[in-house]
């Protein structure tokens, strides 16, 4: 099942108890509520979706624009890979 | 990736913020290795070595943090990457070893305890131990000031990456960024409007911080070592733990904290702790992927409201982590600075709660890896890890400061905190969950309760008749001049009581006894028991109207007591003169075990007294358990001397008479004179006696006292102090015991043996008597663990009956025992905690409970502490509120004639966290003492509060630092000597420089760490003194040898040469624990005139040494001409009223002896500098002139030659000065022993040299010869032989 920036928006937003509204695309996630526990949460619920994430590929650019381009690369790659 | 131009890191970058902390915590105690941060995998399975060394060998190339190396710049410590210090894997067979697994764990510990020196050593190791084909042990290891717990996973991930690659022929993805990045990550931080953010958001949320505590008492600094306690916890923890989260709505690992942070505030005592959480730092930040050094300590505050729903609090406690989290890149050290927390007891956080769920073993293709991790950091308190995904593995991983918790306390928490949690799990709310577990309870309640003792049924009368029988003419009594033998006790009693029980007297009847201590006395307790009554002591010294009120409500049978007493006006009064002396025939009624022994009334809160009613059985118990316990025998001598109303008198009067023994009455109003005391000890041959312990203290300053000699001392009746215990010991042969109970559970409940081994601070109540329980409960009668502050409850068979007509207060304090159905408990009001040997401590009154600040104090250290000054001769410390709200600590002492304030002041701030120092110091005469004996706390004046004006500089140390600290500070105006350094702007930077500049004044350097120590200046003034002794060699006196207080010192007199540094030898030779001083001659600064005569030296020196010690005894020794300043010393020191020990002298020889010589050539004289300086002047014949033989000295490497040239020339005037004063020198008579140390091959020329020739100017001399040269008396071989033998001289004054 592929991953959209709308699908991963509601998985952040059920995560911090918030309304998939609420969250910007430049919003610093941290500053949401998401910390590292919460972004293992949501990598292994990916994982379970198919998609290999690791935890220091999203790390670093903590907004959802961030993470969706790392998805998008990776979602890419693996499709060529195939 | 493009070249680019070489970053900082490169060449020499500045430390984050981050890294900053840990280096000066390294360069504090450059020694202590705890910052080696390490791990191991122990992997099973066919190792591909070839391709694991090259996984491992990418890695170390792609991390740059790991070849990192450390310098000093000039503007403080830069981090520069090294590629010469790469950590290439190295790989040890250990195929051979015939325990290969022991082997490598042991070399894996020893590196890891192994302190890495920043500038020199490489920071990081990777060794792999192969143990055979199909195991290995990876071991990393990396200093913390280079990687934190998340950059080691990155790390060891990357090595299985890579291994993971070469083994399957795949790629692997992108290296590390480089660690520039987190420079230039962190630069930006600091300069950005976010820092102000989280700055401002940290100074409101510690707002109001009171000072932090840990989960036991004392100072956190850690250790180089800690102790771990591990624990995996089972799968069903696990499930529950997520289930448990995932209704909460909170991550489990904010769930874990919040619950660990709830047991911990249990421990410590507070409303409120502040735990450390610690923090990745990396989340939405751009070097999140480069391992280093990142992570932060965040503070968080909690104040677990307990009755709330539990969900409650874990919602509020996540919301608070998740705040804390977005502000979490302030660094805690920053914060420490800004609140003002830096150095001393002073912390920003107490426990460390670490949850790293990350910290799994990596995958690695066909092989177990299983992950053990070694060491994350410093543990200054105590840190509780889990590590695991709570899915396949949680190890919880107690690690504690060894300083702070010893190995079983850590067990303990470790096995208690597990069920704390689980019980947590279940509960609505933390109230709920008792803090013991069922081992506490098991080990605790049941088991130190375990005191069931056969014991007859039987009352007090029977037992004291049956030794009349036994013994009738063995001496029951001795008062002044009269002596009562058990057949006149028996025959004066038995008449008396048949008088009582025509009276009326008889079961549960009461008889009042208001007599002054005398025989008669005795004879109407023993009387009112065989007649079967109870007996209730009045003390005449009550009020008239106070006794008329206990007597209407006890109404007694009939009163004994002198006539004419307005108080006993409504009660039949038999005065001593209408008792018969002779018994009637009638038979007397035997009491039953169950009936009334004595009514001792106490004062009650509410200001009317209350009767306490004792029962036989009770007080039967505890003098049985009493006599059985030490031992008594009827050859042992009681002093009575307690108030018969003090219930302490009760087994003073019935213990010797039922052990057949003799009871000494002391004369009335001479139980408070220790001197009359101390003289009734004497004459009567006193075995055994009490004291409350302000009464001991009072009795042991008193000269009367010194070595008085008594098998058995008990204390009781008020805290027993460690100071009072050692006091008592270093004066009186004896055992001294403390006992401990409540008038309501008949005398005694407790015991402590305070033996001379006994270093228990505060000295415990002890351990429960027979068939006795002792409970430490919390507010909801459950039992508590050991070191959390309870209430004190007591079951068993000594308790009281009741009040005597007062069932409302007897229902109040007497109370259902949970524990044992149908048996009732008493409420002291008495808090306590445990030990972890179950001995109980006293605490103090749950009414007057001791808190400065919230924080737990006991005044028992403060005490201590005084009275370790030596400047005072009684010392009490209270708690004072004179101004509603306004808490104070307030010490009283009784000063010596040493005493200074502020040499106490001094003496205090060096050893107590600045919180319990004394706000006040007020110096009494005499301590004020209750009519019962103990400290009258309620007269104790009010200390007068003055403003805390700045004060001038009291030491030119004190002066001279202040001029330093304004000047490293940039302040304008000179401060306070009292002001804290790091108060007045100072931070750890500061902290370097102010060093360099002591270093430049005082010429050597106290150390970083001194300063954390002693952060204000007259402290580190004080410390600097008292160090700078023995630092620069040239001191007219140095320390040869650091020791203990608790034995007084040995100086030794510098031979001629002026120098005492040959005696380091000798002095290290000495038992431990003696500290051991050289005198040197101050003559060898230049600038200090020759003195006039050597006997103005000995004066001199006798005045240093009394400065240095001003209690004796003093112990003197010293080599050839050393021995004659030793022993004028001693004559100066016995005409100033001091005590000298040892005066021992290595060949020393009268002056007359070398008055009638020629005097020796300059040449000689120089010559004695060969052997001063450690050459044998003999192997040298062509050193004859002043050039030669101080160039010869300057050429070798003697410390001497590298003497700067002014104290050179120093030393050689000093030599050349001794014959002079030598043969000027005309001894006074020393009344004491000198000891003298021949050189018995020695001397052959001059056969007249003998000890003998000292009787002319000593009392006594003792004597003993070694087999070497006189010049090769302070060489190993002879200080080998002389050691021993001055330790046994010494070890009598001891």
């Amino acid at each position: 099942m592929a991953i959209t920036l709308e699908s991963m928006r509601a998985d952040i937003a059920e995560m911090i108890h918030e309304d998939p509204d609420g969250i910007g695309i430049e919003d610093n996630l941290m500053d949401l509520g998401i910390d590292s526990m919460r972004l293992l949460n949501l990598i292994l619920k990916w994982q379970e979706d198919g998609l290999d994430l690791d935890f220091a590929e999203l790390a670093d650019r903590f907004t959802l624009a961030g993470w969706w381009e790392a998805i998008e690369t990776k979602q890419a790659g693996a499709g060529s890979r195939a | 990736m493009d070249a680019k131009p070489a970053a900082a890191c490169q060449t020499g970058a500045p430390l984050t913020e981050a890294q900053t902390g840990l280096w000066y915590t390294q360069r504090i105690d450059p020694t202590n290795p705890i910052l080696n941060t390490g791990q191991y995998l122990d992997i099973a399975g066919p190792l591909d070595i070839e391709a694991f060394r090259d996984a491992v060998d990418r890695t170390v190339r792609e991390a740059e943090a790991l070849a990192l190396r450390f310098e000093d710049g000039p503007d403080g410590p830069l981090q520069v990457v090294d590629p010469a210090r790469l950590p290439f894997l190295e790989i040890v067979d250990l195929t051979a070893s015939p325990d290969p697994q022991a082997e490598a764990l042991a070399a894996i510990e020893a590196d890891t305890n192994t302190p890495l020196d920043l500038s020199r050593d490489r920071l990081a190791a990777f060794l792999l131990y192969r143990l055979s084909p199909d195991r290995h042990f990876f071991y990393e290891r990396i200093h913390h000031l280079a990687i934190d717990g998340f950059g080691m996973v990155l790390v060891t991930n990357r090595v299985a990456e890579h291994y993971a690659c070469l083994v399957n022929g795949t790629e692997p993805a992108a290296s590390f960024p480089p660690l520039q990045v987190t420079l230039d990550d962190d630069r930006a931080y600091a300069a950005s409007p976010k820092r102000e953010t989280d700055r401002a958001f940290w100074h409101e949320e510690m707002a109001g911080l009171e000072p932090v505590t840990g989960m036991a008492p004392g100072r956190a600094i850690s250790s180089p070592r800690f102790k771990r306690e591990s624990l995996y916890l089972p799968a069903v923890f696990m499930e529950r733990l997520l289930a448990f989260a995932a209704d909460a709505k909170v991550t489990w690992p904010d769930a874990l904290t919040a619950l660990v942070a709830a047991y911990c505030r249990r421990f410590a005592g507070t409303d409120e702790i502040v735990i450390g959480v610690p923090h990745m730092g990396r989340l939405g930040n751009a070097a999140a992927r480069v391992p280093c050094m990142l992570m932060n300590v965040l503070p968080l505050r909690v104040m677990p409201d307990e009755a709330q729903p539990l969900g409650d609090y874990l919602i509020d406690m996540s919301k608070r982590l998740m705040r804390a989290r977005r502000h979490g890149r302030y660094r805690s050290e920053q914060l420490r600075r800004d609140l003002g927390l830096v150095g001393g007891q002073r912390r920003l956080y107490g426990p460390l709660v670490n949850v790293q769920p990350f910290d799994l073993p990596p995958t690695l293709p066909g092989l177990d890896v299983t992950l053990n991790i070694l060491g994350a950091g410093a543990v200054d308190d105590i840190t509780f890890t889990f590590r695991g995904d709570a899915r396949t593995a949680l190890l919880m991983e107690v690690d504690s400061n060894p300083a702070l918790y010893s190995v079983e306390a850590t067990k303990a928490h470790s096995e208690r905190l597990a069920a704390f949690l689980t019980s947590s799990m279940e509960a609505a709310a933390l109230a709920d969950v008792p803090t013991a577990c069922a081992t506490d309870v098991e080990r605790y309640l049941v088991e130190a309760n375990r005191t069931e003792h056969e014991v007859p049924d039987t009352t007090l009368a029977a037992l004291i008749e049956a030794k009349m029988r036994a013994t009738p003419d063995a001496p029951a009594l001795v008062h002044e001049d009269t002596t009562l033998s058990y057949a006149d006790l028996d025959r004066r009693t038995a008449a008396l009581a048949a008088e009582l029980k025509r009276q009326g007297a008889g079961r549960d009847r009461i008889v009042a006894v208001a007599l002054p201590r005398s025989v008669e006395l005795v004879v109407a307790l023993v009387a009112s028991l065989r007649a079967g009554a109870a007996y209730l002591p009045l003390d005449l010294d009550n009020p008239p109207q106070r006794l008329a009120r206990i007597v209407a409500s006890a109404k007694p049978v009939c009163v004994l007591a002198e006539p004419g007493n307005e108080a006993f006006a409504g009660a039949k009064v038999l005065p001593p003169e209408s008792w018969p002396i002779e018994p009637y025939a009638a038979e007397l009624e035997t009491p039953a075990p169950g009936g009334m022994a004595y009514v001792i009334y106490t004062s009650g809160s509410t200001g009317e007294p209350k009767g306490v009613v004792i029962e036989h059985r009770a007080i039967v118990n505890r003098l049985e358990w009493m006599r059985t316990h030490y031992g008594f025998t009827a050859a042992d001598r009681f002093l009575q001397k307690t108030p018969a109303t003090f219930d302490v008198s009760v087994w003073e009067f019935f213990l010797p008479l039922i052990t057949g023994a003799t009871l000494v009455v002391v004369p009335p109003g001479a139980h408070r004179d220790p001197t009359a005391i101390a003289a009734l000890v004497r004459r009567h041959e006193i075995t055994t006696l009490h004291f409350v312990p302000s009464m001991l203290s009072a009795f042991l300053a008193s000269p009367a006292s010194q070595g008085l000699s008594v098998a058995r001392t008990f204390c009781s009746g008020e805290e027993l102090t460690a100071e009072h215990r050692d006091r008592f010991h270093d004066r009186i042969e004896g055992e001294l015991h403390n006992l401990y109970g409540p008038t309501e559970a008949a005398v005694d409940v407790s015991y402590w043996p305070a033996g001379p081994d006994d270093d228990s601070a505060p000295v415990p109540i002890g351990f429960p008597v027979w068939n006795t329980r002792l409970y430490v409960l919390d507010e909801l009668l459950r039992p508590l663990p050991p070191g959390v502050a309870g209430h004190l409850y007591l079951a068993g068979v000594q308790l009281a009956r009741c009040y005597l007509g007062r069932p409302d207060l007897t229902e109040e304090r007497f109370v259902p025992d949970p524990f044992r159905p149908g048996e009732r408990m008493y409420k002291t009001g008495d808090l306590a905690r445990l030990r972890e040997d179950g001995a109980v401590v006293y605490l103090g009154r749950s009414d007057h409970q001791v808190k400065i600040r919230g924080l737990r104090i006991e005044l028992g250290e403060v005490e201590a502490a005084i009275a370790g000054s030596a400047l005072v001769s009684d010392a009490a410390v209270i708690v004072r509120e004179d101004r509603p709200g306004d808490k104070r600590i307030v010490a009283y002492v009784v000063p010596t004639d040493a005493y200074e304030p502020e040499r106490l002041r001094s003496h205090m701030a060096a050893r107590l966290a600045d919180y319990m120092v004394p706000s006040a110091v007020v110096e009494m005469n005499t301590m004020p003492v209750s009519a019962n004996g103990k400290l009258d706390r309620k007269t104790l004046p009010a200390p007068s509060f003055e403003a805390p004006a700045a004060r001038a500089p009291a030491t030119p140390t004190e002066a001279a630092l202040c001029r330093l600290v304004a000047e490293v500070l940039g302040l304008e105006a000179l401060p306070d000597p009292d002001a804290d350094f790091f108060n007045l702007g100072g931070d750890s930077l500061l902290a370097v420089h102010l060093l360099l500049r002591v270093q430049e004044h005082f010429g050597f350097d106290p150390g970083l760490g001194v300063l954390f120590e002693h952060p204000t200046i007259a402290t580190l003034a004080a410390s600097i003194d008292a160090d700078r002794v023995h630092d620069s060699g040239l001191e007219p006196v140095i320390r040869l040898r650091a020791g203990g207080d608790e034995k007084p010192p040995l100086f030794i007199v510098h031979p001629a040469g002026g120098l005492a540094w040959g005696y380091r030898t000798l002095a290290r030779s000495l038992a431990a624990g003696r500290a051991v001083y050289g005198l040197q001659s101050p003559a060898i600064d230049p600038d200090t005139p020759l003195p006039d005569s050597l006997d103005t030296l000995a004066a001199d020196y006798a005045g240093r040494i009394a400065d240095l010690c001003p209690e004796g005894p003093y112990h003197l020794a010293g080599w050839s001409v050393g021995g004659i300043i030793a022993h004028a010393m001693a004559v100066h020191l016995q005409a100033r009223g001091k005590k000298v020990g040892v005066v021992a002298m290595l060949d020393s020889y009268p002056a007359e002896c070398w008055r009638a010589e020629p005097e020796p050539d300059e040449t000689a004289a120089l010559r004695a500098l060969l052997a001063i300086a450690g050459h044998d002047p003999n192997a040298h014949p062509e050193l004859t002139t002043r050039e030669a033989i101080v160039a010869f000295l300057r050429a070798g490497d003697s410390s001497l030659g590298n003497l700067p040239g002014a104290a050179l020339d120093g030393v050689v005037r000093v030599v050349l000065d001794t014959n002079r004063l030598v043969r000027n020198h005309y001894h006074s008579h020393y009344e004491g022993t000198v000891t003298h140390i021949r050189a018995g091959l020695d001397h052959k020329d001059r056969p007249e040299l003998v000890p003998d020739l000292w009787l002319a100017h000593a009392a006594g001399l003792d004597r003993i010869e070694v087999p070497f040269l006189h010049p090769q008396l302070t060489t190993p071989a002879a200080s080998a032989l002389i050691a021993p033998e001055l330790d046994r001289w010494l070890a009598q004054y001891d």
